[in-house]
């Protein structure tokens, strides 16, 4: 590692546990969202909260499923690259899962209850809650070690659950939750809080730049009914993504579908932090999606270059929208598909230097998209190579979760969460690292900045746009 | 004295800890079936791909890729052995064959006595391994509740009762003594299946259908868990 970097990485002791009572708010001054949190009553709060979801959800059968059978063998710990990097057994997955599962044994079962009120051995405290707030929160929850569990269970559900769980005592990240509130609630209606005008501007000069570029008019088309695809990227991408935009319009104009497909005004951001730490949000969010598809008939729902917007959409656009729910495509599906049909042509002699490829956990951990990309940069990227492990057991850029919108944690991400994916990347000595994901290529940008490597992070159709053929 | 303890812990002491077990096993499995039939009716997407479901349960049950990995191997591969000796042992043991056919009238094909034998000593060397790199390990140290100290350790002490019972050479106290030991551990180990996390005997089946379903939300549930908290029409 280049150590003129080194200084920039607050050391491990730093950033770790244990709390303290009035190392509180200093400690999680990032993960309260109001500006002192209010710790009156938090764990009989934090125990309404917890009966509440299970009451409503589908939680409790899982949940209770895992509290019985968890064999505590550390298997997961293996395939944690967290605990891989920092050997520290309170961050082995099920070390954090039972932190969630015991307050499920000890006040939600009547063995639990009888030692908790007939024995008196009480469990939960306002520490024990916000050790499990920062516990939770230094998971990225890339789900790596649900593949290693002997028993199968999922501590990425048991992560998500916890958060959810938080999230309605008022234990979530700032940067999270002002995000959402101006996406849902806010003026702009999208995380970034950028003004519709603005985003109609970048588009025309996004418009502009193709033409001075490649020769070709390409529209962005805004609020075009009756077409096969609402486009939703993550609305970032509209300010910091101009390429991987560029490169998606140009595509969709070259395969043929200039036609087919718009951006909706009413609504057009694809990023959805429900996914994050709360189904409330998640939901929430979709119906926005999917209600602005509604309105303008589209036919589905194409989802751009972001990982999380991708899986949320994918896995629970029907769950709330219903059964009529218009389907969710990746754009790298609807890519490859022209690809594999001859109608995206692509120079094999534009982009020479080495490249590789991320699998954004949010699409690859189920194996969703994985050969796709894979397929497409080896049909024109002359020195392409592969990070070990890949595909369905990638290592997680290291800013899953949420936690690369907490600037707060960015010596954490690169130095503890993202030191495994740093050391996979320098192994390939690529130039070029494709992620088609806007939070991976956040956290993957930050990583090559703090650990000295000098690489690109692009999307795929940043690279196609480089190297596409044009009629 | 003795042998009258050990006819009543043969007899109705061993029908009635089966009693328990299976009926303990089967409020379990009923319950959890129950409850899995509740959540994917509840769940807003009930399109559930069970065919994959099925594949990745199939694929998880035998641990190919954690065989291969230096670090899980020794672990894996002791409980691997330790799992095949659970259930061989209890079941097709020749002495335990002879048991179920005359106190409960089933009858199972025995295993070779060396290959008992050696299976046993196997087993119970799997079952220190465990314990020992539980206890060497800060990681799975940090993890462990008291269940996953004392259940191995009832399990090899009824092991080690049960090869003695076999070896009368090597026990240090009265064979009949030993035999009503191994006895009255293994009916106690019975009870306790369906009361600790042996109880993934039955439940570990469903993993994969338990997390799928879990990962299937009824549409909604934000906003009735809101307004049980009283926190309707309250903003983000």
């Amino acid at each position: 590692m280049d150590t003129r970097h080194d200084e920039q990485l607050i050391p491990l002791a730093a950033v770790r546990r244990p709390l303290g009572a009035d190392d509180v708010q200093q400690r999680l001054r990032y993960i309260v969202e109001k500006e002192r949190l209010v710790l009156d009553n938090l764990p009989q709060k934090f125990l309404e909260a917890f009966a509440a979801i299970l009451k409503h959800s589908n939680y409790r059968q899982v949940i209770d499923n895992y509290a019985r059978i968890t064999a505590r063998c550390a298997g997961c710990a293996t395939a944690c690259q967290i605990y891989q990097h920092t050997r520290d057994p309170r961050d082995v997955p099920c070390y954090r899962s039972n932190l969630v599962l015991e307050v499920y044994r000890r006040h939600f079962t009547a063995r639990g209850l009888f030692e908790t009120r007939v024995l008196g051995r009480e469990y939960l405290s306002e520490e024990r809650i916000l050790e499990m707030a920062s516990s939770l929160y230094d998971c990225t929850a890339c789900r790596r070690c649900s593949l290693e569990c002997p028993l199968g269970l999922d501590h990425g559900l048991i992560t998500h659950f916890g958060r959810y769980v938080l999230s309605e005592v008022g234990l979530v990240p700032r940067a999270l939750v002002i995000s959402v509130r101006e996406q849902l609630e806010g003026a702009t209606h999208n995380t970034s809080a950028i003004p519709l005008p603005a985003i109609v501007d970048t588009l025309e000069f996004l418009a502009d730049e193709i033409r001075d570029e490649k020769g070709r008019t390409v529209e962005f088309p805004l609020d075009q009914s009756d077409r096969d695809f609402v486009f939703f990227p993550a609305v970032s991408d509209y300010l910091m993504e101009a390429e991987t935009l560029m490169g998606v319009a140009l595509t969709l104009n070259a395969i043929g579908d200039q036609d087919h497909w718009t951006i909706g005004s009413h609504y057009l951001d694809g990023i959805n932090y429900g996914l994050f730490y709360s189904d409330w949000i998640l939901e929430k969010t979709l119906l926005e999606e999917i209600g602005e598809t509604r309105r303008l008939k589209g036919r589905q729902i194409l989802i751009g270059e972001c990982g999380h917007a991708s899986r949320s959409a994918k896995a629970f656009a029907r769950t709330f929208g219903g059964p009529d729910t218009p389907p969710v495509v990746h754009i790298i599906e609807h890519t490859y598909r022209a690809f594999k049909e001859g109608r995206l042509r692509l120079n094999p002699d534009v982009v020479t230097e080495r490249v590789t490829y991320h699998d954004p956990c949010n699409i690859s951990r189920t194996g969703w998209v994985l050969e796709q990309p894979r397929e497409i940069l080896k049909a024109f990227c002359k020195d392409y190579v592969e990070m070990t492990p890949n595909r369905s057991t990638n290592l997680c850029c290291g800013g899953g979760g949420g936690t690369v919108s907490v600037d707060e944690l960015r010596p954490y991400r690169t130095g503890v969460t993202g030191a495994k994916k740093a050391e996979q990347l320098r192994a390939t000595g690529a130039k070029f690292v494709v992620a088609p994901c806007a939070n991976c290529k956040k956290q993957l940008r930050e990583l090559c900045e703090d650990h000295g490597l000098d690489m690109q992070v692009v999307g795929l159709h940043d690279l196609i746009y480089r190297a596409i053929v044009l009629d | 004295m003795v042998d009258v303890l050990i006819d009543v812990a043969r007899g109705p002491l061993l029908r009635a800890s089966l009693l328990v077990m299976g009926l303990g096993l089967l409020r379990v499995a009923v319950l959890q079936a129950t409850e899995l039939g509740f959540a994917w009716s509840r769940a807003g997407d009930r399109v559930v791909p069970w065919t994959l479901v099925l594949k990745r349960g199939l694929a998880w049950l035998w641990p190919w890729r954690a065989v291969r990995d230096p670090e899980r191997a020794p672990y894996t591969g002791a409980s691997v052995l330790f799992h095949v000796g659970v259930l061989l042992i209890p079941l097709f043991f020749l002495g335990h064959t002879q048991i179920w056919k005359q106190e409960l009238g089933v009858s199972l094909p025995s295993l070779p006595a060396w290959f008992a034998d050696t299976l046993t000593l196997i087993t119970m060397a799997a079952l220190i391994w465990l314990l020992a790199s539980r206890l060497a390990s800060p990681s799975r140290r940090r993890l462990s509740r008291a269940q996953d100290w004392w259940l191995p350790s009832l399990l090899l002490g009824c092991f080690a009762a049960g090869w003695l019972v076999a070896h009368p050479r090597f026990s240090p106290v009265d064979a009949r003594m030993m035999y009503l030991a191994h006895l009255l551990l293994a009916e106690f180990l019975f009870v306790l299946v369906p009361l600790s996390k042996l109880q993934h005997l039955v439940l570990f089946w469903t993993s994969p259908v338990s997390t799928e379903l879990g990962w299937r939300f009824p549409p909604g549930t934000g906003d009735r868990v809101r307004a049980t908290l009283g926190k309707e029409g309250q903003g983000i």
